[in-house]
């Protein structure tokens, strides 16, 4: 497993047949799938080579998900884009839509594209890497020289050695627990891998067990293997009565040091995040503590980004539209330093056209912010039957009408965008403020009537 | 009752003089004590006040409860998130204003929960449109379960951001209807036990 470092790393597909060690082995290679498959056919036929070969890989060569579990550092702290560049004007990224600089030590994800990225904890890696590896293929060299011995007519005591195989694979299967606990760290342990890690246990036992049986029943009566059999388990339960409180005690300590590392793991975190953000910003608050407005927008936006840290929904997953509205929301208020408040009601994954929707909201509420000139409210509301987005503020109010035809914002960005997909626009304004009201029906217009409609720009091209 | 005192000074000198503040707290047990002794007319409760048995604001009104029919309590937090929210609400508060909410703004909320009526900030509007659905109710419903379709008007504006007399002038109905209304979503996301709301405080783990 001495890989060349421009090589991919040898993970097992996705794209799999069987279990994806082909496809995992070609990408690895750099050779063609199809010629590795077919490779592996051959070996299969050949004395079963090419099945031994297989296994190994299966058992040995960790999924892409796997791999990049296990190489995937901590994230980067999320640092409110506002308050890590101290020299920036107006113009921010929304947090999270520029291309996130990625996390460079997961490189296992190349060939699957959609797997989930890691969670948050790294374990490390085992002291001795390829031990296993090692050890197993020494044992299958081991029983292809025997294979080989007797077919060359050597005269091979099978009689002992299977039992003796069966030993040492049984407490090879109980060992391996060992590694597995390590690299699930310590919040991959689910109820399912700690099934899977019983289960092992369980098949361990036995072959030891049935292995030192067939072992010792072979050299002497079955009445005496009885006897040894009882005279064994009650010397075992003996010891395990005498050892069981200490070994009980020292699971507690081990459990209670657990516990304790993974509250300073968590403190650690929360150290490093507030380091990362809050007091970045209070230490650019005191530079500036003369200009207010950058003061409250500093305020605001690391507000905004702590708030987020702490109340984010662990469930809920990127991309739904609420995010979106937020991040708009978000950008407007660093930009323009007013606060925009959003409160929404439901939720739906984002659409293409629901990009639009987001546009146009961000459109209104820089109107909103910028001519308002106080607090913007946005409220979002996802129904089955559409998702509809209010933009308010408290400032003199203007009339839609009136605005000369050459302003492009409100009539194109507004009004023109949604009518183009499928929704209206309406903006009411009185001296008290102005609201825009957004609503985009979830019966989706056909493709070819938003695609004629974008031609007619500023008619009612309703479907 | 807040545990900052710098807050508390702030507070104080951010409120209308017509307001008497009769007694501040800092901690759980505190604010019970002073409570039962000053009988004040509005209580302003942090929802995280340290102390007691880590209840914060919710352990105070407990605490409170023989109280509750003369004393009004008004939640207040830097925290929106819901389950901070929605626990004080239906632990008996009246309202729920965030901390960076202005001066006059809350001298205006003191008064309106002085009065006998809610105080429903946008983002607490949105919550309560989240848990009880936004489908107007049957007549069959259990009155408690859903809310009228009035009602989820009212709601729908206020989280628009709306005051309630921009409410009252949008729905061509007087101020005091709107107060009607939002005093019965009030007592509906107090009292309600329905199926929906249950499970969606259980999502956020709220009971």
């Amino acid at each position: 497993m001495t890989t060349a470092p421009v090589r991919p790393p040898l993970v097992r597909s996705s794209d799999r047949v069987i279990a994806g060690v082909c496809a995992g082995l070609a990408n690895h290679l750099g050779w063609p799938v199809r010629m590795v498959r077919i490779g592996m056919v051959v070996a299969a036929l050949a004395g079963g080579a090419g099945v031994a070969f297989y296994a190994w890989l299966w058992i040995m060569v960790p999924t892409a998900d796997e791999s990049a579990r296990r190489n995937a550092r901590r994230p980067a702290s999320p640092i409110a884009p506002a308050v890590s560049a101290p020299g920036f004007s107006g113009a921010l990224g929304v947090p999270g839509t520029p291309a996130d600089p990625g996390t460079p030590g997961t490189p296992g994800t190349l060939d699957a594209p959609g797997s989930p990225t890691p969670g948050s904890w790294w374990s490390k890696v085992p002291g001795m890497p390829f031990g296993k590896e090692i050890l197993l293929g020494a044992g299958l060299l081991l029983a292809a020289g025997i294979l080989i011995a007797r077919l060359l007519g050597v005269d091979v005591p099978l009689g002992t050695l299977i039992p003796v195989a069966a030993i040492l694979g049984g407490a090879a299967i109980a060992w391996m627990q060992l590694d597995e606990t390590r690299r699930a760290g310590l919040v991959d342990r689910t109820k399912a891998d700690q099934a899977g890690g019983w289960a092992r246990l369980a098949a361990g036992l036995a072959l030891v067990v049935a292995g030192v049986l067939v072992m010792v029943s072979g050299s002497g009566s079955w009445e005496q293997t009885w006897l040894a059999l009882l005279a064994s388990v009650a010397v075992l339960g003996g010891v395990a009565l005498v050892l069981l409180p200490w070994g009980l005690k020292f699971w507690r300590d081990l459990e209670t040091e657990r516990a304790g590392r993974v509250r300073a793991t968590e403190r650690a975190e929360i150290a490093a995040h507030l380091h990362d953000s809050v007091l970045q910003t209070l230490a650019l608050i005191q530079r500036r503590a003369g200009n207010e407005h950058d003061v409250i927008r500093l305020a605001r936006a690391q507000e905004r980004e702590l708030r987020g840290w702490l109340y984010r929904d662990a469930d809920k997953e990127a991309g739904q539209l609420s995010e979106s509205i937020k991040a708009a929301a978000a950008e407007v208020e660093d930009a323009l330093g007013h606060a925009v408040e959003v409160v929404s009601v439901g939720d739906c994954v984002m659409t293409q056209r629901h990009e639009a929707l987001v546009q146009a909201a961000r459109e209104a509420m820089l109107n909103a912010a910028r001519h308002g000139g106080s607090a913007v409210s946005v409220y979002l509301e996802v129904t089955d039957a559409a998702a509809e987005v209010f933009v308010k503020d408290r400032g003199p109010g203007f009339d839609p009408d009136s605005v000369p035809p050459d302003r492009l914002g409100v009539r194109e960005s507004i009004i023109g965008r949604m009518n183009r997909h499928g929704g209206t626009a309406a903006i009411i304004s009185s001296p008290g403020g102005t609201e825009v009201r957004l609503r985009l029906p979830v019966a989706a217009a056909s493709a070819g009537n938003a695609a004629a409609a974008a031609n007619n720009a500023n008619g009612e091209a309703k479907p | 009752m807040d545990d900052h005192a710098i807050f508390r000074s702030g507070l104080k000198a951010d409120l209308d003089p017509d307001i008497v503040v009769a007694g501040e707290a800092g901690t759980v047990e505190d604010a019970i004590a002073v409570i039962a002794a000053q009988r004040p007319d509005v209580v302003l409760l942090d929802v995280h006040l340290p102390g007691g048995r880590g209840g914060g604001g919710r352990e105070v009104l407990a605490g409170s409860a023989p109280l509750l029919a003369t004393t009004r309590f008004l939640a207040l937090s830097v925290s929106d998130a819901a389950e901070d929210v929605v626990s004080v609400i239906r632990a008996g508060a009246r309202g729920y204003v965030t901390k960076t909410i202005s001066g006059a703004e809350i001298s205006r909320a003191v008064r309106r929960v002085a009065g006998g009526d809610a105080v429903f900030s946008p983002r607490l509007a949105g919550f309560v449109l989240d848990a009880f659905g936004t489908a107007p109710a049957d007549i069959a419903d259990d009155e408690l379960d859903k809310l009228s379709a009035r009602e989820l008007e009212v709601m729908r504006l206020i989280a628009r951001g709306y005051s309630y007399k921009e409410v009252a002038k949008e729905l061509f109905i007087s101020i005091k209807t709107v107060e009607t209304h939002v005093s019965a979503v009030l007592r509906k996301l107090q009292l309600s036990s329905r199926h929906e709301l249950t499970r969606w405080a259980a999502e956020r783990r709220l009971l």
